[in-house]
């Protein structure tokens, strides 16, 4: 029989080694977090025409490096860590399957290890996209695969367990708000991780060609065909953000439980809202494939229009029901005074609460506008290959989930590591610094991007280049201010880092 | 909308017309530099 403890801050009943699964995983993200985080600023600092720091072959490998840690692997161990949050703890009831647990997350560490090592020893210089014919080590593809396995076999472990809580009578009709939104994530995770296994399977085989040839033996796979490569990879690529947008509105609405005890006006509404997630969001990300000849013009529009609609539709209503959910639990508290003493009065001092408002009014302003417009056919044939899609995605990844989950472990520090914050005046300022300069990053790399600045490049004057381009002489001021801005969420990213994991490691214990 | 007929959000009811007014302007004048832009070349 598992061991279980009553919560004093929640009063939920926690499994012990749901717990401590919970605190591996998102220990592991925050330390993956401060290698994404040291990619980035090499990147940004080489981006940044003044210094242009990395020579090309380590821009591009660091490059690589910086978009996977920062965007699947710290983000896949914090959600992994939320899927046994959501499942056993917020269901108080056991984990299901531990040894599973570990297994996951073994082979997710095994296989992003093995990734990262085969990219910063020079063996998978084919970016976050890896996009045949470009070829990589057959060690970088086993690596993903592996840890695209464990992932799927996490996602997987939540509705073991969730059915087991059923089975037990933990829960009556349907499961709790934010478990509702990590099971939408989880659905999204799972139909996206198998989109990964059917491309990175071949593809690695594909790749031990030379190997095989050695061996005096046939290749199994001859080639691997671009477009089928992008069709299926793009359904990996695009959709592993929509887990993250929705484990990002999971943590909302979990913050809004946590620490104001609200409820949403319309909860119905809101699981509305995780439903048209899982029937929409993904195929939005069609808007990549916009010049393939596989796909019809017809399935394009109605795709990046209507379809896209419906998904930006259920994030404009959790953007605005956690808010107002909030909003409501503090008028209820006597805020009542004028459209916004609840908002003055709000917790701004209390990180866990600023840093997913930020996220919220950043996602939304940044992030989602910014997506609406640039998902749109008419617009992303224009944009996307410029720095401008960069910034957008820092809108949402960066500005939305990052600061969501560094709020989340904020409030997750007292409650499953028992400990209390080291540096609560560091802790304070640092989602307004960390947003602050994601904010001028992003709204900076967009600009440039708007006239024509591309993605990715090393050179972006073109300087070896046979034919001469000029850019607007402007954009010289939005690749420096990218790069102020860049510092300053370094600085808070490093603040972020600093404070949990000293207080993970060496916080003051919270006895009762 | 409470049971006594009272908006019990009515902050976020205006951030949500201050967004949805953001929104459209961003999204016209990003077609109008588009357009300029694309005119230049």
């Amino acid at each position: 029989m598992s061991e279980m403890r009553t919560c004093d801050i929640t009063g939920l009943k926690i499994d012990k080694t749901a717990e401590t699964m919970v605190k591996l995983n998102i220990t592991t993200a925050i330390i993956f977090l401060a290698v994404g985080g040291a990619a980035a600023l090499l990147v940004l600092l080489t981006r940044w025409p003044a210094i242009h720091l990395l020579p090309v072959e380590w821009y591009y490998r660091w490059l690589t490096a910086h978009g996977l840690v920062a965007l699947i692997v710290w983000i896949l161990f914090f959600e992994i860590g939320l899927v046994y949050f959501g499942s056993a703890i917020l269901l108080n009831t056991r984990i299901a399957a531990p040894l599973l647990a570990k297994v996951v997350y073994g082979m997710m560490l095994v296989g992003v290890s093995l990734v990262a090592v085969m990219v910063l020893i020079g063996k998978a210089d084919v970016l976050f996209t890896s996009y045949v014919p470009l070829q990589a080590n057959p060690l970088y593809y086993l690596g993903i695969v592996i840890a695209a396995v464990g992932m799927l076999l996490g996602f997987i472990h939540f509705f073991i367990n969730v059915a087991v809580a059923k089975k037990e009578g933990k829960y009556k009709k349907t499961l709790p708000l934010v478990a509702f939104g990590i099971m939408a994530a989880s659905i999204i995770g799972i139909l996206t991780i198998a989109h990964g296994a059917a491309i990175y399977i071949p593809t690695f085989i594909w790749s031990l060609n030379d190997f095989l040839a050695d061996q005096g033996m046939a290749p199994i796979i001859q080639n691997i065909d671009p477009e089928a490569y992008r069709l299926v990879w793009w359904g990996l690529g695009h959709p592993s953000q929509q887990i993250n947008v929705c484990m990002m509105v999971a943590m909302w609405y979990m913050t809004a439980a946590f620490l104001f005890d609200a409820k949403p006006l319309s909860e119905k509404l809101c699981r509305t809202a995780f439903v048209l997630y899982i029937l929409f969001i993904n195929v939005a990300s069609e808007h990549h494939l916009l010049v393939d000849p596989v796909l019809s013009t017809w399935h394009k529009i109605v795709n990046t229009s209507y379809v896209m609609h419906l998904a930006v539709l259920a994030s404009m209503i959790h953007a605005f029901a956690v808010p107002a959910a909030m909003e409501a639990a503090l008028r209820k508290k006597g805020y009542t005074n004028g459209l916004f003493e609840w908002l003055k009065k709000a917790p701004w001092g209390n990180p866990g609460f600023s840093a997913i408002f930020i996220s919220i009014i950043l996602f939304g302003f940044l992030g989602g506008i910014t997506g609406v417009i640039f998902g749109t056919e008419q617009f992303s044939i224009i944009r996307h290959n410029t720095w401008a899609i960069t910034g957008h995605f820092h809108g949402t990844v960066v500005a939305g989930t990052t600061i969501a989950f560094m709020g989340a472990a904020y409030q997750f520090i007292p409650i499953f590591f028992r400990r209390e914050l080291i540096l609560p005046a560091v802790a304070k300022i640092q989602p307004f610094v960390y947003g602050l300069g994601v904010m001028i990053l992003s709204i900076c790399m967009m600009a440039a991007g708007s006239f024509g600045v591309p993605r990715r490049h090393w050179d972006y004057n073109f300087s070896d280049a046979p034919f001469d381009y000029e850019f607007d002489p402007t954009v010289g001021i939005f690749m420096d201010l990218t790069g102020v801005g860049g510092v300053i969420a370094t600085v808070g990213g490093a603040m972020f880092i600093v404070v949990t994991l000293g207080s993970i490691f060496a916080g003051k214990k919270i006895e009762k | 909308m409470s049971d006594d007929g009272k908006f019990e959000a009515p902050g976020v009811f205006t951030l949500a017309i201050i967004f949805l007014v953001t929104f459209i302007i961003i999204w016209l004048a990003h077609a109008k530099w588009l357009t300029d832009i694309w005119e230049l070349y």
